[in-house]
């Protein structure tokens, strides 16, 4: 039985007179996912993809969808999107097999180059949490004694929360998963339900991919630093926490943390002649 | 007792999901289903953590099915061949399809909405007793579900079992 | 008025301008140019430099209908770039300083590539991408700096290029990138290279590898032709570059972008960077080859511009440094 036909069985005119007959079917390509989103809340418009918050199978969702950009040759276009989107699934699902919280994925559609994913509740990005501590943080500095313990109560959480990155990283590349794009707003803090404690789930694996290399492992966390310090003024010791947990955490840090001096030396002693 | 979702993305599908206990003619369900006598997928229920693992492959099947990519020959069987890890289809129906001995079966039916008398004369078809769908939690067999998926302990402190199944049915074509 | 000259002479080329607030007034340049699959050595562009330096700065004057009576500040490029043709032109410039009696000012070059930009395209706070044959970075103004959200992190963009240009023997007269934009407009198949981002940074040392294992190759056995290796490795690499613009303007919240060295006045560069720009609703601006490419207006309106906010670098304060990052400088005369 051909699909068509069976669809056409499934559903046929008697019972449904608005329903286009099977033959119609073929033409229709996926072009449903896209314009399935045109109702759904846009939450992130993206330098390459735009990020909707919706229901899917009755579950809280997001939708990732992956554009194509004009400005590249359309080979090129076509390979990196459908390449990237591949590489998130991958990834994420990788990450999930050694006890790294990301994202559940429910369903690819790589003609759409749409990702759904578990909608990740209660959380907020580690960018925004560190930004908020910060500023609360600044507003009590010329206030009471109580305002400074306060204060230093942040300052505390803080330094566990880099402690939290730093080990989860450290898993990360000891399963060789390179995130690619390692930013504080690639990581969502996640609020245990009771309110005990949060987790930290990490996101947006589009230009992830898999090495043992120390290397791409430093630049990894090169890439984190810069991200990091230039979103976060006066955070030099809080990064230093994080590395030093990472350290403590991933089996092979020694290898890896050399490199990142390299890389961080390459960027200043680079010849720059022109 | 039936369990209804309209596929979002399809707003002309709906999955209903019928769980029967106690079915005493499953070969003979079997046989209809391959003769096309049964317009629905037979499901081996204990392979099933929950009803949503039915849904995700029902959404992946009929988008399969608009595109032209079924990896099998039915909307039926691409349900079920859906719902296995690997690309082994002759494995998936083995697994996840109804056997011949079988004494509970998942009845997944894709319909439009409103099809009342079509589910029920499928359902008809059924000698069994028919129970809650939510009731597939208690027939799972979770060390086989885990053996067969890959699923270790580690995974299970991020997330759920669910998660760790449906994760692996999304993206088993390019793993 | 303020009349600020320039000195640069940072790599291949030297040039000498003269910027009166605002307004060009000359910038005469010369190039030195070694054949096809060599580059140049520090020692003879110092030499080429030296040998031409006198002539230039007679061009500058004369065009600009100035004496050195009439000079303010006399600007020269402290660094980045190669060590011996940075003191050949240190030296004249702090010579001439002496003889004239004015002020010296050490110029950082990425920043004289930055507000020649600002200059002649009136962009207002853009994010800058910089870009030519030793540098390639993302830079964007914050807190009294310069910043660098996005570089590479191995070799420069036009140092990929010019390489390139070395491996398939294409002329370096009038500069190798210009020939590959040529070359490139004749090609039309498309030939897959690594193509690597990272974050907001980018990597050519793999795609140079690659293409300098597989370029002869693929030429000899009519693959695919030159000006088909030329159009594929600039898509490639310019799609890198726009990549890692757009992701540090959507990280900065900006809607401006400036192109600037001399990889800037490829014009492909230009159309793709305008193309992702209108995609964003944002604006782009660009210069052609007069100010992208190393001159000495480019020094000479830095100059300017520090000069006017009270900074003078003092004659035994004048050396050069052959590395010198561009968010080491304290920018005095921005809010």
């Amino acid at each position: 039985m051909t699909p068509d036909h069976l669809v056409a069985l499934l559903c046929p005119p008697l019972h449904n007179p608005r329903r286009r007959r099977g033959g119609n079917m073929a033409p229709e390509k996926s072009a449903t996912v896209p314009q399935f989103l045109r109702g759904a809340e846009l939450v992130k418009q993206g330098a390459e993809a735009r990020v909707y918050r919706t229901q899917f199978l009755g579950r809280p969702t997001i939708v990732k969808e992956r554009f194509s950009k004009r400005y590249r040759h359309v080979a090129l276009d076509e390979k990196l999107t459908r390449r990237r989107t591949v590489q998130e699934v991958r990834s994420i699902l990788r990450c999930r097999r050694a006890g790294i919280p990301a994202p559940a994925v429910y369903f690819v559609d790589y003609t759409s180059h749409c990702i759904f994913l578990e909608e990740i509740l209660r959380s907020s990005t580690v960018r925004d949490h560190i930004a908020s501590t910060q500023q609360s943080a600044s507003c009590t500095v010329q206030e009471l004694d109580r305002d400074q313990d306060r204060e230093l109560v942040q300052e505390q959480e803080l330094e566990q929360l880099a402690q939290q990155v730093g080990q989860i990283l450290a898993k990360m590349h000891d399963e060789d998963v390179i995130h690619g794009d390692l930013t504080t707003s690639n990581m969502l803090l996640r609020r245990s339900p009771e309110d005990r404690g949060s987790d930290l789930v990490l996101i947006d694996f589009g230009l992830s991919y898999i090495s043992a290399l120390p290397e791409d492992k430093g630049v990894d966390l090169y890439v984190l630093e810069k991200a990091f310090l230039s979103t976060h003024p006066h955070t030099e010791a809080l990064f230093q926490k994080l590395l030093k947990s990472y350290s403590a955490s991933s089996k092979k840090s020694s290898a890896v943390l050399k490199k990142l001096d390299e890389v961080r030396l390459r960027g200043r002693k680079r010849s720059m002649v022109g | 007792m039936n369990l209804t979702q309209e596929l979002e993305l399809f707003p002309d599908h709906t999955v209903t999901q019928m769980l029967f206990k106690e079915v005493k003619n499953a070969a003979e369900l079997r046989q209809s289903a391959v003769d096309g006598r049964i317009n629905g997928a037979l499901i081996n229920p204990t392979m099933l953590v929950n009803p949503f693992q039915v849904l995700v492959a029902a959404n992946k099947a009929v988008h399969l099915q608009l595109i032209g990519k079924m990896k099998t020959r039915s909307l039926n069987s691409e349900i079920i061949f859906n719902l296995s890890p690997t690309n082994n289809i002759s494995e998936a129906f083995k697994r996840f399809g109804t056997s011949d001995g079988d004494e509970s079966v998942m009845l997944v039916v894709v319909h439009c909405k409103n099809e009342s008398q079509l589910l029920e004369d499928i359902a008809a078809q059924v000698d069994g007793r028919q129970v809650p769908v939510e009731d597939v939690s208690w027939l799972s067999d979770l060390a086989k579900i885990r053996k067969l998926f890959k699923v270790a302990p580690q995974e299970e402190t991020c997330g759920t079992l669910l998660d760790a199944v449906v994760c692996r049915m999304a993206i088993k074509d390019v793993m | 008025m303020t009349v600020v000259i320039g000195f640069e002479g940072s790599a291949n080329k030297i040039g000498i301008g003269i910027i009166r607030d605002g307004e060009v007034l000359s910038n005469p340049r010369r190039t030195y140019i070694t054949p096809p699959g060599q580059g140049f050595m520090p020692s003879d562009t110092a030499r080429h430099h030296r040998a031409v330096i006198l002539t230039v700065l007679k061009e500058a004057l004369e065009q600009a209908g100035l004496k050195p009576a009439d000079v303010d500040c006399v600007a020269y490029t402290k660094g980045p770039g190669m060590g011996a043709p940075l003191v050949t032109v240190a030296l004249v410039a702090r010579t001439v300083a002496q003889l004239w009696g004015k002020p010296l000012l050490g110029v950082n070059h990425c920043i004289g590539h930055i507000e020649m930009g600002r200059l002649i395209t009136k962009a207002n706070n853009p994010t800058v991408l910089y870009v030519s044959g030793g540098n390639t970075q993302v830079i964007a103004y914050s807190e009294r700096r310069y910043r660098i959200f996005g570089e590479t992190i191995d070799i420069a963009v036009g140092n990929c290029l010019d390489r390139f240009a070395r491996v398939i023997k294409i002329s370096n007269d009038p500069s190798p990138g210009y020939n590959i934009e040529q070359m490139a407009k004749k090609g039309s198949q498309y030939m897959e290279l690594p193509y690597t981002v990272k974050g907001m940074d980018v990597s050519f040392s793999g795609i140079l590898s690659y293409i300098e294992e597989a370029a002869n190759k693929m030429l000899s056995s009519g693959q695919c032709t030159a000006e088909d290796l030329c159009f594929s490795l600039q898509e490639t690499v310019f799609a890198m570059l726009v990549e890692i613009t757009e992701r540090a303007m959507a990280h900065c919240g900006s809607q401006e972008v400036l192109i600037v060295g001399g990889v800037g006045c490829n014009v492909r560069l230009q159309e793709m960077m305008g193309v992702m720009c209108d995609e964003r609703g944002a604006k782009l601006f660009a210069t052609d080859e007069r100010f992208c490419i190393d001159n000495g207006a480019m020094i000479a309106q830095a100059g300017w511009e520090m000069f006017r906010s009270g900074q003078v670098t003092e004659l035994e304060d004048s050396w050069i440094t052959q590395r010198y990052r561009t968010d080491e400088v304290e920018v005095t005369w921005r809010d």
